[in-house]
């Protein structure tokens, strides 16, 4: 039970590579935080440094009100599970579960009570004689979950827990650790590079890149109304569909305008956006948010050269040369399309994302 | 083409029969694998045969043409000279009896052959600890801790090695004389551990940069310090690697010469081979004698291998089960 707090915090490697920069951030006590980034974002940098397994550099991380920038490891009452999972490979299931107790001195009697319970709660009761090397992964995903848990720690942290383990198996696994959350209650600090993990997981999410925090919301807040391009991108799949152009007014509203298209805002995006007439933007429209089935109205049509169809199952994909710009869609079953096929899709201009051209920051949010 | 063979595959005529010729290949491998192991292990254990041999065997018999492998009248005299070679007097009298010529002729060093035993041990069991205590901890932070220098130190280490041991006899003799440590056994350790620890940080850097870094950040989080990080979990692992340090320290300080000859004068510190080596004096030799005490010092190297076999054998297996 511990809320943490990141205040100006930078870590800096002997090397000179600054990988975290100035991060603030505050964790409440029992929540739920996803740290979202491709590799080199910093993000396990910033988890080894909750762990106390790097130093930080500048400023000041505390867990409630304490300062535990020098407190070691074992000092903190913080339990990992890592990539790989780590696991002892000379002690058996049971002894790698009871060996944080035993370092902390527990009676044999509770380490006991405890290793099964944790077994128990995983359902891997009946591996605790063997040896790591005769898990499968997901089984070795277990024993490092329950190693954690034993422990009841005021922090867990996951280092990618889930990126072994084969897509089938990562999303039950993934149901489990939401559900030992629920049941733990105490602080989690996830880091992963999958989206689909950090939106179904988080409470939170912060988006991380070259060490520097994009944004932090809550899933839909990211997904939603991302700060910027790289959040943007970052989350959504197939990824959100960029086309550069310019604000002009018109209609009596405001208007997005790139060759032919011609996009008008919805009331709450266009008084934004009233002052940037002229601008060059960067419109985002992400995969999902079109229709292909209704004759599209005027100022909400995209209209272009379909250049691919993939079937996914549940819906297609559609490939879309547009003014130029390769774009892809996710739109229903129900309308067949051709390659070559000249199509016009309606947009869903409430959810249209609206990024400046340069700095990539969202005008809109 | 035979009936048998075009029934028990499917071998179209003309085209060469594969299996039978795969068959003869596997063949003719074990053939030559048996061969060549067979050289090899005559090879290695023809002089170590020899020496056994030849120190059941009088002066007269070893000296024989063509020599006998299997002694024709074996006799333990040669030991029961070593183990009572002080109580012996050569006096004006008996100086016949040790003549050469007659082969029972007895160093007159022979004496402190079981003292140098015992200094050559010592030597080599306290450079064997001091090497596993200076050496583990000294890998597992080169290996695991990130510190300013790392890469300078590991090269530094490394570079030791390229120097060849004679350059070093001179500058090591004038510090062991400088700390007073001249024919004493403590002059011997110093120096073999200037020259195995740095192997033994090699060859256990080797092993710890092979376990994964995540190994130790988890026994850190688990409540093990640096160091029991490195007792609890890394130790254990390290096991082969350990057995092979033990074994090459010992047998380094076991067999070491040059320096040996330099810092030691008397019994007191005066390891194996210098002692054997003094057998062989100006006028005389006697191979059966240097024989049984070649056969005496191979004795101590060869328990502790069989002793920590065991333990490279059950160490492979725990590294064999990684994560």
């Amino acid at each position: 039970m511990a809320s943490i707090t990141f205040k100006n915090v930078n870590k800096r490697y002997a090397g000179g590579t600054l990988a975290v920069d100035n991060l603030n951030l505050s964790i409440a006590d029992k929540e739920f935080v996803v740290l979202l980034g491709p590799s080199g974002c910093g993000k396990s940098t910033t988890l080894n440094m909750l762990a106390g397994l790097e130093e930080v550099t500048e400023g000041e991380l505390r867990f409630d009100k304490e300062l535990v920038n020098h407190t070691p490891p074992h000092r903190r009452d913080v339990a990992m599970v890592f990539q790989s999972y780590a696991l002892y490979p000379h002690k058996s299931v049971y002894e790698n579960i009871a060996f944080s107790l035993r370092m902390r001195n527990y009676k044999a009697q509770e380490i006991d009570r405890r290793v099964r319970d944790a077994a128990a709660r995983l359902e891997i009761a009946h591996l605790l004689d063997r040896r790591p090397s005769q898990l499968s992964g997901g089984q070795r995903q277990r024993v490092a979950l329950g190693r954690a848990m034993v422990r009841r720690p005021a922090v867990f942290l996951m280092d990618e827990p889930l990126s072994n383990l084969d897509a089938a198996l990562r999303v039950s696994m993934r149901a489990e650790i939401k559900e030992l959350h629920r049941t733990m209650a105490t602080t989690f600090v996830y880091v992963t590079h999958d989206q689909a993990e950090a939106l179904t997981l988080a409470d939170r999410i912060v988006v991380m890149r070259h060490g520097v925090v994009q944004q932090v919301g809550t899933p839909d807040e990211i997904y939603e109304r991302p700060a910027n391009t790289f959040v943007a991108s970052f989350l959504g799949s197939p990824p959100i569909n960029y086309l550069d152009g310019t604000i002009a007014a018109a209609d009596g509203g405001m208007q997005f305008q790139r060759g032919e298209v011609r996009l008008t805002f919805a009331p709450h995006a266009a008084e934004r956006l009233a002052a940037s007439a002229g601008r060059q933007v960067r419109l985002g429209i992400r995969s999902e948010d079109v229709d292909g089935r209704s004759q599209p109205p005027r100022g909400a049509s995209l209209s272009g050269q379909v250049t691919s169809v993939l079937p996914v199952g549940s819906d297609q994909f559609l490939g879309m040369r547009v003014e130029g710009a390769e774009m892809f869609f996710r739109v229903g079953k129900d309308v067949r399309h051709a390659e070559g096929e000249t199509i016009a899709l309606t947009v869903d201009v409430n959810r249209l994302h609206v990024f400046d051209a340069e700095s990539g920051a969202n005008l809109i949010w | 083409m035979s009936e048998a063979a075009s029934t028990s595959c499917v071998v179209r005529s003309g085209q060469p029969d594969y299996r039978r010729r795969a068959r003869l290949a596997r063949f003719g491998r074990a053939v030559s694998i048996f061969l060549g192991s067979l050289v090899l292990l005559a090879y290695v254990l023809a002089p170590v045969a020899w020496l056994v041999s030849s120190s059941l065997q009088t002066e007269k018999e070893i000296v024989s043409v063509p020599p006998h492998w299997i002694p024709e009248e074996p006799t333990a005299r040669n030991f029961q000279a070593i183990f009572s070679a002080g109580e012996e007097q050569v006096t004006y009298e008996t100086r016949k009896t040790t003549d050469a010529s007659s082969g029972g002729y007895i160093p007159p060093t022979a004496k402190n052959l079981l003292p140098a035993m015992r200094n050559s041990f010592l030597v080599a069991t306290i450079v064997v600890i001091l090497n596993l205590l200076v050496g583990t901890p000294a890998a597992y932070a080169m290996s695991k801790i990130r510190y300013w220098g790392r890469d300078a130190s590991m090269y530094f280490l490394l570079m030791t090695r390229v120097v060849p041991d004679i350059a070093l006899v001179v500058p090591f003799f004038l510090v062991i004389r400088k700390l007073g440590l001249l024919d004493s056994i403590w002059s011997l350790v110093i120096t073999y551990l200037a020259v195995t620890v740095p192997f033994t940080v090699f060859i256990l850097l080797q092993y710890f940069d092979g376990l994964p870094d995540e190994l130790d950040k988890a026994a850190r989080v688990d409540g093990c310090s640096r160091f029991q990080a490195l007792t609890k979990v890394f130790l254990p692992l390290a096991m082969p690697s350990l057995v092979a340090v033990v074994l090459f320290a010992f047998l380094t300080s076991w067999n070491e010469f040059l320096f040996a000859l330099m810092f030691t004068q008397t019994v007191h510190s005066q390891t194996l081979p210098i002692l054997v080596a003094s057998f062989t004096s100006d006028f005389t030799i006697s191979f059966s004698f240097i024989n049984a005490a070649g056969v005496v010092a191979i004795v101590p190297p060869i328990i502790v291998a069989v002793v920590f076999e065991r333990h490279i054998v059950s160490g492979l297996t725990a590294g064999a089960v990684k994560g």
